[in-house]
């Protein structure tokens, strides 16, 4: 396997890390509230 | 706190002329179509098929679609981040400067100033103007949402900030370029590296100017016309990180079966596939956001445009991953499967939620009642019956034009000529612009409403304001 190769690799797992982060973070239990408030204020009147 | 001031005026002014530039679309592939029919009605030298068909193109996806973006960012992010336009002024130059370009560009392609790169063929002094226009944008928003009063981002927001970065990327990557005089310019990539940046850049266009922000006004405009919330905030969220990872990788699928290396095909493939979750996270979000509400698909005009919008974003999130699979794509690639693909999602999905935004939004910027609901009705079913006749006559011409090309005789001949596959598609073509023309009819019943709106529409007390979109 050549540098570049190596490169690669390591930028997609990095990648899927990231968003790996991304998923536990949002659907950690703690941060649902936090994560769902957005949702109800689009019911405020926007005037 | 004080409600804050905001700008309409410039969102008026948007909805007006991506309505102008949306009908010029229309009414060109109408046109269009009716030449593959009758070759007759070439005009040349500027009204030929090979001219028309790039302005068709061009007024569709830069005119209206990006038009409609302008009116709905600069509305709703004023509204999500409850503060005025960061600069009033700079949008009133975006305005014009919008308007230049289309125009720059519409007579440069008549005349047949042309990159020849499909979806990307304005010449570069165009492009430049281009990317002026979109950097001014890029500002404005976002400097919008960085002062903004409300902590919580809505997932509208996100899918804003990904198109404007988004489509920053692709358009300087892919804008690279050697000028040779005022109106030709040659590409800065060579052979296959010239394809895959190409539609690196065209495929994630779709992603960037026709996925991304139709989200952020589907999420947007669905809670506010129904008046529930969405099901989930958090499957918006992962459908969007997830859609943001994946779609970059997915251009070359166009390139399946050409010089471009084999492994970049397979990760185009297999990327594609897996778009299918990002993509029905939505879809799903979206009908589990009308659980209890589906009475709403009968009664409120808002939320059949919606709704009938993100199906039909959920069978092109399904049509093309199948396309992007290589056996598939070797029967149905360069046949006229693949322009009935495409107007599902302009026509289908990209253009009804943009009807459902501007229905949404003129009683509120012109202070108006809508001047009629059953004509927003009969606009509905216009513009879905001939979406449908055009689509479906496609997919069926396609799968036929496949099946003779692929033909053979016992001796290894091809069983059919090109031209006998050609005469085939005649009543296909016809039942296409035959499709075509109904979908302007709807777009000039559309128009015709909000004409009226805005002239004869009742002022509406504030209670019919807020009911009106569940009218």
């Amino acid at each position: 396997m050549d540098l570049a190769s190596i490169l690669y690799l390591g930028v997609t797992f990095g990648l899927f890390a990231i968003f790996a982060a991304i998923v536990f973070r949002t659907y950690r239990r703690k941060n649902k509230d936090r994560n769902e408030s957005a949702k109800y204020s689009m019911l405020d009147d926007d005037e | 706190m004080d409600k804050p001031s905001y700008n309409t005026d410039i969102v008026r002014s948007f909805i007006n002329w991506s309505i102008v530039w949306g009908l010029v679309a229309v009414l060109v592939g109408v046109i269009v179509s009716f030449q593959m029919i009758a070759p007759d009605l070439q005009l040349p030298p500027w009204l030929t098929f090979g001219r028309l068909r790039p302005l068709h193109t061009n007024a569709g996806i830069y005119g209206w679609g990006v038009g409609t973006i302008f009116a709905m960012f600069l509305y709703i992010v004023q509204r999500l981040c409850k503060t005025p336009l960061w600069s009033p002024g700079l949008a009133k130059f975006q305005l014009w400067f919008f308007n230049a370009t289309i125009i720059a560009a519409a007579v440069t392609l008549l005349l047949g100033y042309t990159t020849s790169k499909e979806y990307h063929e304005l010449e570069w002094p165009i492009d430049i103007m281009v990317v002026i226009l979109w950097v001014s944008f890029a500002i404005n928003i976002i400097m919008t949402i960085i002062k903004r009063k409300e902590e919580q981002m809505y997932i509208s927001l996100w899918y804003m900030m990904a198109a404007i970065i988004g489509v920053a990327i692709l358009y300087l990557v892919n804008s690279a370029a050697v000028p040779a005089s005022l109106f030709k310019s040659y590409s800065a990539y060579a052979g296959t590296n010239d394809a895959n940046v190409h539609w690196w850049f065209a495929h994630n266009a779709v992603a960037m100017a026709l996925t991304a922000p139709p989200l952020a006004m589907f999420y947007y405009f669905l809670p506010k016309s129904t008046g529930v919330p969405i099901y989930s905030h958090r499957l918006s969220i992962i459908a969007f990180w997830s859609l943001i990872f994946m779609y970059l990788w997915t251009g070359a699928h166009h390139l399946l079966w050409t010089p471009v290396p084999d492994w970049i095909q397979t990760l185009a493939m297999a990327f594609s596939v897996m778009l299918i979750a990002p993509s029905w996270g939505s879809v799903i979000n979206g009908y589990l956001s009308m659980n209890g509400q589906w009475h709403q698909m009968r009664e409120n005009y808002l939320v059949k445009f919606l709704i009938l919008g993100i199906t039909f974003y959920g069978l092109q999130t399904l049509q093309g991953p199948m396309q992007s699979i290589r056996t598939f794509s070797a029967f149905i690639h360069y046949t006229d499967w693949v322009p009935g693909h495409i107007h599902m999602g302009t026509l289908g999905w990209v253009s009804l939620i943009g009807f459902a935004g501007i229905y949404y939004l003129v009683p509120r910027v012109y202070g108006k009642e809508l001047y009629s609901v059953p004509l927003a009705n009969l606009h509905f079913w216009l513009v879905l019956i001939g979406q449908l006749i055009f689509s479906v006559s496609l997919w069926i011409a396609g799968v036929l034009q496949a099946g003779m090309w692929n033909a053979m005789n016992d001796d290894g001949s091809l069983t059919y000529t090109f031209m006998e596959t050609m005469v085939e598609m005649y009543p296909y073509w016809s039942a296409r612009a035959f499709g075509g023309v109904i979908y302007l009819v709807g777009v000039l019943v559309f128009i015709y409403n909000l004409v009226m709106t805005v002239k004869k529409g009742s002022d509406p007390s504030p209670a019919l304001v807020e009911a009106e979109g569940r009218a």
